[in-house]
């Protein structure tokens, strides 16, 4: 389960720039054939990103999002652990 | 010698005769007394054991062929350049200094004794190094100018972008590459340039007026596309070295004010010259 530690150690391995009201994320990468690999964060995404960013503890963040999205928590868990997958898998790391 | 590459000046110092690419003959400037943006300084032959435990930052290689590596050296870089000609052997080693002004490059000598201190891949890295330092980007693209307006075509390779190059010198356009520009800021505009390649050609420049990421497609169409979709769409065709946050974020700032000023386009196209008067009726 994604956490605030491993959410630091993904969120390094990023540069972020805010474009409009969208994110664009670019993963730091050792080799050249990952350099096409950037990430464009929807409203989901941006929801996660920007409140564990902001310090909001996990299980906080699940109810949250619960009913920002009218979504079953177990749901947002699910979906959160895809997040944290797709970006780890960004960064050929696993946390 | 100085070369002068998209209005930046290299000066390259060399106590022996150097042997230049054809391609970057047109690039000498002998008579330039400017603040060079890059120095260079050639050494003859290949020191041993130069990088020995150091980090690894970057590795360039398409699976099937090895560029270069790149590792931290002291507080700069140190790069070890692959011969394109002999896999695994070393053609040159290079540092360069953590402000990307200043370089040393270690050059085996040729057969008949010469140096080329930019024998590929090395003159498209000491250029790649020049412009993430300098607010400027180089792009895989081609580049056209019509006589009023310059247009980008970029995409993956095969999608046609020297296809379409030609389609526009047919209808009487110049082409300023088909293959690798450099883009820099001049005032409220961009400006593409030319830079050197396997053959000559002379240094030329154009403004930037529309970008349009091309496909092969059954009819020609085009459509807008703005925020983080053309940013990230555009920064996918750059030349870039993601192994350092820095490089990243001015590459990225240059992009964005580049797609907030030119409109970018998603462009599919019939390789005939239909597409010259279709994307002139359709560019806003």
């Amino acid at each position: 389960m994604m956490n605030r530690q491993n959410f630091q150690q993904i969120k390094a391995g990023f540069v972020i720039k805010e474009i409009g009201n969208e994110l664009m994320l670019v993963p730091l990468s050792s080799n050249v054939s990952k350099m096409n690999e950037l990430f464009t964060m929807n409203e989901t995404g941006k929801f996660i990103w920007e409140n564990l960013n902001g310090g909001m503890d996990m299980e906080a963040l699940i109810l949250n999002m619960s009913e920002t999205f009218d979504v079953a928590p177990d749901q947002v868990r699910q979906d959160i652990l895809l997040f944290q997958e797709k970006l780890s898998q960004m960064l050929s790391c696993k946390l | 010698m100085n070369l002068v590459v998209a209005d930046f000046l290299i000066q390259i110092n060399a106590g022996f005769p150097l042997q230049i690419d054809a391609g970057y003959v047109p690039y000498i400037q002998v008579h330039n007394t400017n603040c060079p943006d890059v120095i260079i300084e050639c050494r003859q032959g290949l020191p041993i054991g130069l990088f020995d435990d150091c980090k690894i930052l970057f590795e360039a290689n398409n699976g099937h062929h090895k560029f270069y590596t790149i590792v931290r050296y002291g507080e700069g870089f140190g790069f070890l350049i692959y011969s394109q000609q002999f896999p695994d052997e070393i053609q040159q080693i290079a540092l360069l200094d953590k402000d990307l002004k200043q370089w040393e490059i270690y050059t085996r000598p040729e057969l008949d004794g010469s140096i080329d201190p930019m024998k590929y891949p090395m003159g498209p890295i000491v250029l790649y190094y020049l412009v993430i330092k300098n607010e400027a980007i180089m792009i895989h693209a081609s580049g056209i100018f019509d006589g009023e307006k310059g247009r980008l075509f970029t995409g993956f390779s095969g999608t046609g972008k020297s296809t379409m190059a030609k389609l526009w010198k047919h209808n009487g356009s110049t082409i300023i590459n088909d293959d690798r520009l450099i883009i820099r800021k001049n005032g409220n505009r961009y400006v593409m340039h030319n830079t050197p390649m396997y053959y000559a050609d002379q240094p030329m420049s154009a403004s930037v007026d529309a970008i349009h990421l091309i496909r092969h497609f059954p009819k020609n169409t085009t459509q807008c596309i703005k925020g983080v979709k053309a940013v990230s769409s555009v920064m996918a065709f750059c030349i870039q070295n993601n192994f350092d946050k820095l490089f990243i974020q001015n590459c990225i700032g240059f992009i964005s004010g580049l797609c907030t000023s030119v409109r970018v386009y998603e462009t599919g196209f019939v390789p005939d010259t239909s597409i010259v008067s279709f994307l002139n009726g359709h560019e806003d």
